[in-house]
């Protein structure tokens, strides 16, 4: 007989001794906090243990999750596809269509012939290519709010930046990006109707830029699906739709957030912002260490097989959390984990996750963060959070901050 | 000094590229270059740097 804690279904195999009363939707943090640090709220669970424990409601919809705290066991996990799933179903459990996010849903052996496909597009070398034009969309955006004195960071900045760069990457026009980012805004932030309403105008836009571009080709992302092939063949509409439907949910809600909270520390930490002002070349080393100290994602997975792990009973359908915020903060791996050292070495942080799935947009994104930080920090000048305002911050799927408002003389 | 590529380990973080483009070099798909690499003298802090940021452990630093 399955017990309840917390109002949630325990299932039988779970020892009583494990479950613990957690969530990344509802925990101390979790829920839109003024002023809040979610992901430092989290560091409790390294001091607390166990390092492997059950939630029995730690999902969007009410399911209970493993949650793997040590840096350690997530790459073990992380690495093990054969066992730990990646193909959750995300869309065919939102709105009913078999469609699969390609590759981040695709497992090994199959994922590898999509990563080989695409990963030239998203190398480093080609982030180098592309950093003039993201510049550029910094740049404006900066300038257009400088003399104000004030911004909001996230309307004004972050999401114009990333939706911009997403846009320009898609060969899709930028007069579009207003809508773009009302999708954005709705799908990742809206009530369920209007969530399931914008990944349906989402999925939809994509299937007419797909057709759109199998009429009339252009030198574009789509157009490189559509002539692109694995194993001889030509990706069918499904695929290049899932690739393009993945773009979006991974490269417009994460960057953004990182931005948010990135903008968030200096304004708050004003001897680091000295630090980077004063210190050019700190720039990439600081954004490496914002991104472990301010992770933003957890890897799902779920256990296809009975698995046992250090003594823990697995059972196939099991989901599995890799939080990158929890690890990226375990003492076993950073050194006093909870200090924020811009110019901290050793710096093996997993904010992108680990293993085959290990993020495919990293390199812009990260280049993203480093051209926007840098081009805010020399036209900005010091900045601080505006007197009487509180950015709201929250837990969840994917952490973030709603508002950021700044200032500056 | 000199680092020891590991390249099979290599998944294509890339932090090294990161942090010192100019040391590590990567092939079309963003996977490190095989083949051991010489640190130009005056580059040893960066190179230690991007080695030690390695998710993946695949750049051993090693003194000549």
């Amino acid at each position: 007989m399955a017990t309840r804690a917390a109002g949630a279904v325990v299932p039988d195999h779970v020892p009583p001794s494990l479950v613990r009363d957690f969530s990344y939707f509802r925990g101390p943090e979790m829920e839109p906090t003024p002023c809040g640090h979610p992901q430092a709220a989290l560091s409790f669970v390294h001091r607390e243990g166990p390092a492997i424990f059950y939630a029995p409601n730690n999902t969007y919809d009410g399911r209970g999750t493993w949650v793997f705290t040590k840096a350690e066991d997530q790459r073990a996990v992380l690495n093990n596809t054969e066992v730990f799933s990646s193909n959750r179903g995300i869309f065919k459990a939102a709105l009913g269509e078999d469609l699969p996010m390609v590759p981040l849903e695709v497992d090994p052996p199959d994922h590898m012939k999509f990563r080989a496909l695409l990963n030239p597009l998203l190398s480093p070398r080609r982030v180098d290519a592309m950093e003039a034009g993201a510049r550029e969309r910094a740049v404006r955006l900066i300038e257009g709010f400088k003399a104000k004195g004030t911004c909001e960071v996230m309307n004004d900045f972050a999401f114009p930046f990333a939706v911009g760069v997403f846009l320009q990457f898609l060969g899709v026009s930028d007069d579009r990006r207003d809508e773009f980012l009302g999708w954005a805004n709705e799908q990742f932030h809206g009530t369920l109707e209007q969530r399931l309403n914008a990944m349906r105008t989402v999925v939809d836009f994509m299937k007419s830029l797909i057709a759109l571009r199998r009429r009339e080709p252009a030198d574009d992302f789509v157009s490189f699906l559509l002539a692109a092939e694995v194993e001889g063949r030509p990706l069918t509409d499904k695929e290049i739709l899932g690739v393009a439907v993945l773009l979006f949910e991974a490269g417009l809600d994460t960057v953004a957030a990182a931005v948010g909270f990135d903008l968030y520390h200096l304004a708050t930490h004003p001897e680091d912002q000295q630090r980077l002002r004063g210190d050019k070349d700190l720039i990439k080393p600081a954004v490496e260490e914002l991104f472990r100290a301010y992770s933003t994602i957890q890897m799902l997975r779920t256990a296809v097989c009975d698995f046992e792990y250090k003594g823990i009973p697995i059972r196939a359908g099991d989901l599995i959390s890799c939080p990158t915020m929890i690890a990226n903060r375990d003492p076993a791996e950073f050194p006093d984990p909870d200090r924020i050292d811009l110019a901290r070495d050793n710096n093996r942080h997993t904010a992108f996750a680990y293993g085959p799935h290990r993020c495919l947009g990293s390199h812009l994104a990260r280049r993203e963060l480093i051209v926007g930080l840098e081009e805010f920090l020399a036209r900005i000048p010091t900045f601080r959070l505006k007197a009487g305002s509180s950015p709201i911050t929250y837990g969840g799927y994917v952490f973030g901050i709603e508002n950021l408002d700044l200032a500056w003389d | 000094m000199k680092i020891k590529v590991h390249h099979g380990m290599c998944q294509g973080h890339a932090r090294c590229y990161s942090l010192a483009p100019d040391i590590f070099q990567l092939d079309d798909s963003g996977y490190i270059l095989p083949g051991d690499i010489a640190v130009p003298a005056g580059q040893e802090t960066l190179a230690q740097r991007g080695a030690r940021s390695c998710p993946e452990r695949a750049l051993e630093v090693a003194e000549d």
